[in-house]
Protein backbone atom coordinates (compact mmCIF):
# COMPACT_ATOMS: atom_id res chain seq x y z
CA UNK A 1 0.00 0.00 0.00
CA UNK A 2 1.01 3.65 -1.08
CA UNK A 3 -1.69 5.89 -1.55
CA UNK A 4 -1.57 9.27 -0.97
CA UNK A 5 -4.45 11.95 -0.22
CA UNK A 6 -3.26 15.96 -0.88
CA UNK A 7 -5.80 18.09 0.20
CA UNK A 8 -5.37 22.16 0.23
CA UNK A 9 -7.33 23.83 3.28
CA UNK A 10 -7.74 27.57 3.45
CA UNK A 11 -6.02 29.23 6.69
CA UNK A 12 -9.16 29.77 8.40
CA UNK A 13 -9.85 28.22 11.91
CA UNK A 14 -13.20 27.25 11.09
CA UNK A 15 -11.32 23.99 8.34
CA UNK A 16 -9.35 22.73 10.95
CA UNK A 17 -11.70 20.23 11.80
CA UNK A 18 -12.29 19.04 8.68
CA UNK A 19 -8.14 18.03 8.42
CA UNK A 20 -8.65 16.40 12.09
CA UNK A 21 -11.75 14.36 10.83
CA UNK A 22 -9.89 13.33 7.47
CA UNK A 23 -7.06 12.03 9.32
CA UNK A 24 -8.93 10.16 11.68
CA UNK A 25 -11.07 8.24 9.04
CA UNK A 26 -7.50 7.94 7.31
CA UNK A 27 -6.15 6.23 10.29
CA UNK A 28 -8.94 3.98 10.67
CA UNK A 29 -8.70 2.46 7.86
CA UNK A 30 -5.14 2.01 7.81
CA UNK A 31 -6.24 -0.23 10.77
CA UNK A 32 -4.36 2.12 13.48
CA UNK A 33 -6.01 1.44 17.01
CA UNK A 34 -8.45 4.14 19.01
CA UNK A 35 -5.87 5.37 20.66
CA UNK A 36 -3.54 6.01 17.95
CA UNK A 37 -6.49 7.63 15.91
CA UNK A 38 -6.79 9.91 18.61
CA UNK A 39 -3.05 10.57 18.76
CA UNK A 40 -3.14 11.01 15.14
CA UNK A 41 -5.59 13.26 15.03
CA UNK A 42 -4.63 15.40 18.00
CA UNK A 43 -1.34 16.42 15.77
CA UNK A 44 -2.94 16.90 12.67
CA UNK A 45 -4.68 19.56 14.79
CA UNK A 46 -1.99 21.09 16.18
CA UNK A 47 -0.19 20.99 12.72
CA UNK A 48 -3.31 22.68 11.20
CA UNK A 49 -3.58 25.45 14.41
CA UNK A 50 -0.11 26.34 13.35
CA UNK A 51 -0.38 26.47 9.87
CA UNK A 52 -3.57 29.19 10.67
CA UNK A 53 -1.99 30.85 13.36
CA UNK A 54 0.96 31.96 11.58
CA UNK A 55 -0.62 33.11 8.37
CA UNK A 56 -1.74 36.46 8.52
CA UNK A 57 -3.49 36.50 5.23
CA UNK A 58 -6.80 35.22 5.14
CA UNK A 59 -6.88 34.41 1.41
CA UNK A 60 -4.21 31.49 1.77
CA UNK A 61 -4.27 27.98 1.97
CA UNK A 62 -2.06 25.69 3.17
CA UNK A 63 -1.23 22.05 2.04
CA UNK A 64 -1.69 18.55 3.87
CA UNK A 65 -0.99 15.33 2.83
CA UNK A 66 -1.26 11.82 4.01
CA UNK A 67 0.91 9.17 2.91
CA UNK A 68 -0.98 5.44 3.45
CA UNK A 69 2.16 3.03 3.61
CA UNK A 70 2.06 -0.66 4.78
CA UNK A 71 3.61 0.18 7.94
CA UNK A 72 3.30 3.71 9.10
CA UNK A 73 1.23 6.77 8.22
CA UNK A 74 3.12 10.03 7.20
CA UNK A 75 1.27 13.25 7.16
CA UNK A 76 2.77 16.67 6.02
CA UNK A 77 1.61 20.00 6.62
CA UNK A 78 2.93 22.76 4.71
CA UNK A 79 1.87 26.62 4.97
CA UNK A 80 3.46 29.91 2.96
CA UNK A 81 2.51 32.16 6.44
CA UNK A 82 5.12 33.95 8.87
CA UNK A 83 7.11 30.99 9.75
CA UNK A 84 9.10 30.97 13.11
CA UNK A 85 12.60 30.47 14.22
CA UNK A 86 13.23 27.20 15.39
CA UNK A 87 16.58 28.43 17.66
CA UNK A 88 14.08 30.25 19.79
CA UNK A 89 11.54 26.99 19.94
CA UNK A 90 11.88 26.07 24.09
CA UNK A 91 10.10 23.48 24.95
CA UNK A 92 7.42 23.83 27.39
CA UNK A 93 8.24 24.38 31.40
CA UNK A 94 5.93 21.47 32.61
CA UNK A 95 6.29 23.01 36.06
CA UNK A 96 5.06 26.57 34.85
CA UNK A 97 2.93 26.09 31.97
CA UNK A 98 2.53 29.01 29.66
CA UNK A 99 -0.64 29.78 27.44
CA UNK A 100 1.58 29.43 24.00
CA UNK A 101 3.63 26.70 23.08
CA UNK A 102 2.40 23.42 23.76
CA UNK A 103 1.78 22.48 20.28
CA UNK A 104 5.23 21.34 18.83
CA UNK A 105 5.20 19.78 22.40
CA UNK A 106 1.81 17.79 22.22
CA UNK A 107 2.73 16.65 18.60
CA UNK A 108 6.50 15.48 19.12
CA UNK A 109 4.87 13.54 22.02
CA UNK A 110 2.21 11.85 20.07
CA UNK A 111 3.52 11.11 16.96
CA UNK A 112 6.98 8.32 16.71
CA UNK A 113 8.41 10.60 14.49
CA UNK A 114 8.52 14.89 13.70
CA UNK A 115 10.51 17.20 11.74
CA UNK A 116 9.72 20.97 11.88
CA UNK A 117 11.59 23.51 8.85
CA UNK A 118 10.88 26.97 9.25
CA UNK A 119 12.02 29.89 8.46
CA UNK A 120 10.86 33.51 9.37
CA UNK A 121 8.87 34.89 6.18
CA UNK A 122 9.29 31.56 4.09
CA UNK A 123 6.15 29.62 5.78
CA UNK A 124 6.65 26.17 7.82
CA UNK A 125 6.83 22.22 7.09
CA UNK A 126 6.19 19.66 9.30
CA UNK A 127 6.51 16.11 8.94
CA UNK A 128 5.19 13.49 11.19
CA UNK A 129 4.93 9.41 10.70
CA UNK A 130 3.11 7.49 12.82
CA UNK A 131 4.03 4.02 12.74
CA UNK A 132 1.43 1.13 12.81
CA UNK A 133 1.73 -1.94 15.63
CA UNK A 134 4.67 0.12 17.32
CA UNK B 1 -18.50 19.14 16.98
CA UNK B 2 -19.33 22.48 18.33
CA UNK B 3 -18.95 23.23 22.30
CA UNK B 4 -21.71 23.37 24.40
CA UNK B 5 -21.15 25.39 27.58
CA UNK B 6 -23.29 24.84 31.11
CA UNK B 7 -22.46 27.22 33.57
CA UNK B 8 -24.27 27.59 37.09
CA UNK B 9 -22.89 28.34 40.72
CA UNK B 10 -22.37 25.89 42.79
CA UNK B 11 -23.86 27.54 46.39
CA UNK B 12 -22.52 24.10 48.13
CA UNK B 13 -18.86 24.30 47.02
CA UNK B 14 -19.01 28.39 46.57
CA UNK B 15 -17.55 27.77 42.99
CA UNK B 16 -18.75 28.09 39.61
CA UNK B 17 -19.70 25.17 38.13
CA UNK B 18 -19.09 24.57 34.29
CA UNK B 19 -19.39 21.46 31.77
CA UNK B 20 -18.62 21.45 28.88
CA UNK B 21 -19.92 19.02 26.02
CA UNK B 22 -18.57 19.04 22.87
CA UNK B 23 -15.14 20.49 21.40
CA UNK B 24 -12.56 23.08 22.47
CA UNK B 25 -10.35 23.79 19.73
CA UNK B 26 -8.86 26.94 17.65
CA UNK B 27 -12.29 27.96 17.04
CA UNK B 28 -14.36 27.33 20.28
CA UNK B 29 -11.79 28.12 23.06
CA UNK B 30 -12.09 32.05 22.53
CA UNK B 31 -15.94 31.43 23.32
CA UNK B 32 -14.56 29.36 26.70
CA UNK B 33 -12.20 31.75 27.72
CA UNK B 34 -14.76 34.51 27.03
CA UNK B 35 -17.63 32.85 29.26
CA UNK B 36 -15.98 32.02 31.95
CA UNK B 37 -14.17 35.25 32.17
CA UNK B 38 -17.43 36.77 32.16
CA UNK B 39 -18.17 34.72 35.33
CA UNK B 40 -15.32 35.54 37.28
CA UNK B 41 -15.82 39.18 36.49
CA UNK B 42 -19.17 38.92 38.76
CA UNK B 43 -17.79 37.06 41.19
CA UNK B 44 -13.85 36.04 41.44
CA UNK B 45 -14.18 32.37 42.70
CA UNK B 46 -12.93 28.78 41.79
CA UNK B 47 -14.25 26.69 38.94
CA UNK B 48 -15.50 23.01 38.81
CA UNK B 49 -15.13 21.97 35.01
CA UNK B 50 -16.82 18.42 34.73
CA UNK B 51 -15.13 16.97 31.06
CA UNK B 52 -17.42 14.21 30.65
CA UNK B 53 -18.88 15.17 28.03
CA UNK B 54 -15.63 16.88 26.33
CA UNK B 55 -14.61 14.90 23.41
CA UNK B 56 -11.33 16.74 22.13
CA UNK B 57 -9.68 19.71 23.39
CA UNK B 58 -6.05 20.55 21.54
CA UNK B 59 -3.42 23.31 22.87
CA UNK B 60 -5.25 26.68 22.14
CA UNK B 61 -8.34 25.00 25.09
CA UNK B 62 -5.43 24.33 27.12
CA UNK B 63 -3.75 27.65 26.72
CA UNK B 64 -7.24 29.01 27.80
CA UNK B 65 -7.39 26.80 30.64
CA UNK B 66 -3.98 27.85 31.93
CA UNK B 67 -4.85 31.40 31.71
CA UNK B 68 -7.91 30.88 33.35
CA UNK B 69 -6.13 29.07 36.20
CA UNK B 70 -3.54 31.87 36.43
CA UNK B 71 -6.78 34.44 37.10
CA UNK B 72 -8.64 31.88 39.96
CA UNK B 73 -5.12 31.51 41.72
CA UNK B 74 -5.02 35.23 42.14
CA UNK B 75 -7.93 35.70 44.61
CA UNK B 76 -6.65 32.26 46.05
CA UNK B 77 -8.89 29.68 43.78
CA UNK B 78 -8.36 26.27 42.28
CA UNK B 79 -9.41 24.87 38.90
CA UNK B 80 -10.87 21.23 39.30
CA UNK B 81 -11.37 19.09 36.62
CA UNK B 82 -13.56 16.13 36.44
CA UNK B 83 -14.65 12.81 34.80
CA UNK B 84 -12.00 13.52 31.92
CA UNK B 85 -12.18 11.20 29.20
CA UNK B 86 -8.98 8.67 28.54
CA UNK B 87 -7.58 10.97 25.66
CA UNK B 88 -8.50 14.23 27.72
CA UNK B 89 -6.39 12.87 30.00
CA UNK B 90 -3.60 11.81 28.54
CA UNK B 91 -3.23 15.15 26.92
CA UNK B 92 -3.37 16.65 30.46
CA UNK B 93 -0.63 14.29 31.60
CA UNK B 94 1.59 14.48 29.11
CA UNK B 95 1.81 18.69 29.10
CA UNK B 96 2.29 18.11 32.65
CA UNK B 97 -0.98 19.99 33.02
CA UNK B 98 -2.58 17.18 35.80
CA UNK B 99 -0.30 18.76 38.47
CA UNK B 100 -1.09 21.71 38.26
CA UNK B 101 -5.51 21.94 37.80
CA UNK B 102 -7.05 19.69 40.56
CA UNK B 103 -8.37 16.33 38.95
CA UNK B 104 -10.66 14.18 40.36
Amino acid sequence: MNDKICLSIPTKSEYVSVARLTSSVIANNMGFDIEDIEDIKVAVGEACNNAVLHTEDYDHTFDLSFSAQSEKLIIEVKDSGKGFSLDKYEEPDLEHPKEHGLGIFIMKSLMDDLEIESQVGEGTFIRMIKYLNK
Amino acid sequence: MSLEIQKAFNNERNVWDISLAGDVDIVSSVELKDNVNVLLDKDEKGLLINCEHLSYIDSTGLGVLISLLKRVKKSGNEIELTNAQPNISKLLKITGLDKIFVMK
